[in-house]
């Protein structure tokens, strides 16, 4: 008995060894959700090209991320659906300021049923649940209720809006059908979207322009391949990719 | 302390009327189950046991999203039943109620249990055998000796009710001011930046009721014990 007990911690301990391999090629990618296809194909193209590297995608609601990094979560690459959190960690010191740079651009749209009536903000008044990602921590989500603000129906919309951790959740309560609609970036809906359709765009006149800033942190900066990423997706076949994935690249 | 918002008070409101809620639709079922498990022999027993236990052991988010899958639109109660009635449960305050009363209802039934154990089956017995009816005896001998675990099934039920997180979020959503309970709240600034002030204080008011529930609990059994 003894015997055993003293080869299951042998073994316990050569298991928690293995656990964390510390690899020196370790990439880690912390990425908006809405990114989730279009970062993950960006990262197996990179890979083909330097396979050494090994990548690990962090895929959250971009507020969620940027507080991951402020407490210190391993990091080396940033990618934002807003300028708000990439600014709140520039600020920080978190964020290296060589860097930085837009990679693409979104538009805000309202999914829902086919045949659901509604054409513009203000019929929106009349659903019963509209999800939206929660303004705190979801870019998707603050776009969005700037919309609602700016479109004077906040009131209106007072305890129906169901705040998602991400916006690929808002999709998914829309698509089972537990919400009347949702509020999602277009590519989400396009890509996605099985039993909902786009509705209407939100008039771009509401929000400020969705954009991806990108950016290396402070730790990444110091590994050439973190700097090699950051290049690779502003490249001619980095830009390929994101517009494949259906967001504006210039 | 920072100024709560609005829908922060909501939250605690909310999060108490759940909870209050959840205990007390619970407590009927609660007691039958309890008294099916001590005093009666029946086929399926163990069965019933372990799928009364079961939410103690699964992850929250399991028991969550098995109740989005069967009451949602597309769920076989959802659909064929709550829709023909015009009853919209998830994301509403309601379906918070059932998550938690569902993740609660083993911590009431074994505390229930346990209570009714120390019951003496010769004063059940003889109670019948002096003429009294089922439902007299439940009554007169049951309910009353097993008070002690009735009340402490309760409070333990309410406290967890008040953390429920899990099941919460997938069946209720995170809808502010309609469905968002303290810990939903918390959860919201947790993962935003800057919001750490506002989840300490969330957390504070969570320790408040938490500490106040269980001296409570604590101070009746020493009053019970003494009243024995």
């Amino acid at each position: 008995m003894r015997k055993i007990v003293g080869s299951l911690f042998l073994v316990l301990a050569a298991v928690m060894l293995c656990v964390v391999p510390v690899h020196a090629g370790d990439l880690s990618i912390s990425a908006a959700a809405s990114l989730r296809e279009a970062v993950t194909e960006l990262g197996s193209a990179f890979s083909a090209k330097s396979p050494d590297v090994r990548i690990q995608n962090n895929f959250a609601a971009s507020g969620a991320l940027a507080k991951q990094i402020e407490t210190g979560a391993p990091a080396d690459v940033f990618f934002s659906a807003n300028v708000k959190w990439m600014d709140f960690l520039v600020e920080k010191g978190l964020i290296d300021k060589r860097y930085t740079t837009v990679v693409a651009y979104n538009v805000l749209v309202f999914v829902g049923k086919p045949d659901l009536k509604a054409k513009t903000m203000q019929d929106l008044v009349k659903l019963e649940r509209i999800a939206v990602g929660s303004p705190k921590s979801v870019p998707a989500g603050d776009y969005a209720v700037q919309a609602i603000k700016k479109a004077g129906i906040e009131k209106q919309l007072e305890g129906k809006l169901v705040m998602g951790k991400d916006v690929r959740e808002c999709l998914m309560y829309a698509d089972r059908g537990e919400v009347t609609g949702a509020f999602v970036y277009k590519t989400d809906a396009e890509q996605m979207a099985k039993n909902v359709k786009i509705l209407f765009i939100v008039p771009q006149g509401l929000y400020p322009k969705v954009t991806y800033p990108l950016g290396v942190t402070a730790a990444g900066a110091k590994k050439p391949e973190a700097v090699a990423y950051f290049k690779f997706a502003q490249s001619a076949e980095g830009k390929k990719i994101l517009a494949k994935h259906g967001f504006i690249v210039e | 302390m920072p100024l709560f918002s609005h829908s922060d008070y909501l939250a605690i409101l909310l999060s108490l009327k759940v909870a209050v809620v959840a205990t007390l639709v619970s407590l009927p079922f609660g007691f039958a189950v309890a008294y099916l498990m001590t005093f009666r022999r029946f086929p399926g027993k163990v069965g019933l046991d372990v799928i009364v236990n079961l939410p103690l052991t699964l992850p929250p988010v399991v028991v969550g999203y098995l109740l989005l899958l069967l009451l949602g639109q597309q769920g076989p109660i959802g659909k064929w039943l709550l829709q023909p009635l015009g009853i919209k449960l998830i994301f509403t305050w309601k379906a918070a109620v059932i998550g938690t009363a569902v993740v609660g209802f083993p911590l009431m039934v074994r505390s229930i249990r346990t209570g009714m154990e120390t019951i003496d089956r010769r004063l059940v017995e003889a109670s019948r055998t002096l003429g009294a009816r089922w439902f007299d005896t439940v009554m007169t001998v049951i309910v009353p000796l097993s008070v002690r675990g009735i009340i402490a099934g309760s409070i333990l039920m309410f406290a967890r009710g008040l953390g429920e997180f899990g099941a919460t979020i997938i069946v209720a959503g995170n809808i502010p001011g309609v469905t968002q309970t303290i810990p939903l709240a918390i959860y919201d600034y947790v993962s935003s930046p800057g919001g750490d002030v506002m989840a300490m204080a969330l957390c504070l008011v969570s320790i408040s009721i938490s500490v106040v529930v269980l001296v409570f609990h604590e101070w009746l059994s020493r009053r019970m014990v003494r009243a024995d």
